[in-house]
């Protein structure tokens, strides 16, 4: 149908498409008119512009003044991010010649930062070590059932970090995940956690999980592991015995 | 609202905001928010939504200040898409929870039949456009005008209305048909 032949027509569509009284099929096919007529379109642009006004036409009323200081604290979240944004951008951007580039300076600096880190930290360390000696950690060799090491273990109780790496071949499927679990007599076996595909992974225990633990096993488990309560369910595919050093 | 903003304040006020000025954007909340949280409050009808509704609406505007300029609409009517499709937004996600509707119905009908109208000052800072649409409205029955407004605020269609109002829908459909005919009638004389 032509609307353009019939005026009044159209604006009568037009306006009950603005409305949104036009619905499903009826708002479909208006929709298509007004891809293909100009007209149409620009009746329709017209009713929307007149009806948005309607937004204009409501009596005012005090918002709570929480609303403001919710907004002020999301408005100063949203600059800091932009600066930070802006901060990681810059870099690319900075003007040439090695003296003037400002990655190089900030590396200097950076590395001049680390290393007083590195430095105020050996010395603390040194004050601890020197505090809580003898310093124990503890080290396993998980090995498979041919006796070839697979994966060695070690932890270190002032980190409270368990430190794995894989030393064999060995990459589980998929849709299967590894999980280390403590095995002390009298007591079923805790779960230390479960490891990611990654060749070296890091893991945040408590001591207590891990003194007075004779055995770690390694069991194959359904991908993100099992509950802890309820053991490994899989295979055990590793085994060593945690061995405690004194440094 | 004790202060009158003009058209040009609030167009200077937006271009500040699209450059980060945190000044600006309190003075804009401070000269139009009682008129968006009416409106917010109109359609969502919940105080603690409507606060949700103008607070996502101003953080929308503190976002996207920049692309105004090419929005082509009067400040005020920009403001008041971006809340009502808020509005919009909020009303949607509660759609799943549909016990309100029911628990409120009486509240939600002598708001709808009372039907709050704006009073002359409000009107006054309204665009050309709005004074012509309230005119215009005002030239209607009270009923014709108030599915009129609801259908448009709360984007809801003719079964929504007449389920919403408890009014037969044959009925709702006339009302609006003829609201809406002589809206046309009217405002294509200011055209």
């Amino acid at each position: 149908m032509n609307l353009q032949k019939h005026p009044d027509r159209l604006d009568t569509l037009a306006a009950h498409y603005a409305l949104g009284s036009l619905r499903s099929g009826a708002r479909r096919r208006f929709e298509t008119l007004a891809r293909e007529q100009p007209a149409v379109r620009l009746a329709a642009h017209d009713w929307q512009a007149r009806l948005a006004s309607m937004t204009e036409l409501q009596p005012g009323i005090a918002p709570n003044p929480v609303v403001w200081t919710r907004l002020q604290n999301l408005i100063a979240a949203d600059q800091s991010q932009k600066a930070l944004v802006i901060q990681r951008a810059r870099p690319a951007l900075a003007p040439t010649g090695w003296w003037r580039n400002l990655l190089l300076w900030r590396g200097v600096s950076f590395i001049g930062t680390a290393v007083s880190v590195v430095a105020v930290l050996v010395g603390l360390n040194l004050n601890q070590q020197l505090q809580t000696l003898p310093r124990v950690s503890y080290v396993a060799v998980l090995a498979d059932d041919h006796s070839a090491a697979s994966m060695l273990v070690t932890f270190d109780p002032l980190q409270r970090k368990l430190t794995l790496q894989r030393v064999g071949g060995y990459q589980e499927a998929s849709d299967k995940s590894l999980q280390l679990w403590a095995l002390s007599p009298g007591k079923g076996p805790q779960s230390l956690g479960v490891l990611s595909h990654e060749k070296l992974l890091r893991l945040t225990v408590a001591e207590a999980q891990v003194n007075a633990v004779p055995t770690l096993a390694i069991s194959l488990e359904p991908q993100g592991g099992v509950p802890s309560e309820r053991g490994p369910t899989g295979p055990v595919l590793f085994k060593g015995t945690l061995i405690q050093k004194t440094l | 609202m004790q202060d009158t903003a003009t058209d040009t304040e609030l167009n200077t006020l937006i271009n500040q905001i699209g450059l980060g000025d945190e000044a600006a954007m309190k003075r804009l909340y401070d000269l139009t928010s009682p008129r968006l949280y009416g409106l917010a409050l109109r359609v969502v009808r919940k105080p603690e939504w409507a606060e949700d509704v103008v607070q996502e609406a101003y953080l929308t505007m503190w976002r996207t200040a920049l692309d105004f300029r090419s929005a082509l609409s009067p400040p005020l009517a920009w403001m008041g898409l971006i809340v009502r499709s808020r509005a919009l937004d909020l009303l949607r996600r509660r759609a799943a929870d549909r016990s309100h509707i029911t628990q409120e119905l009486d509240e939600f009908l002598q708001d709808t039949l009372e039907g709050p109208s704006p009073n002359p000052q409000d009107v006054q800072q309204a665009s050309q456009q709005a004074q012509a649409l309230h005119q215009c409205l005002s030239g209607l029955n009270q009923k014709q005008r108030q599915v009129v407004s609801l259908a448009y605020l709360r984007d809801l269609s003719h079964s929504e209305l007449a389920q919403q109002l408890s009014l037969p829908l044959g009925t709702v459909k006339t009302w609006i048909r003829r609201g809406l005919d002589q809206l046309r009638h009217c405002m294509n004389r200011f055209a």
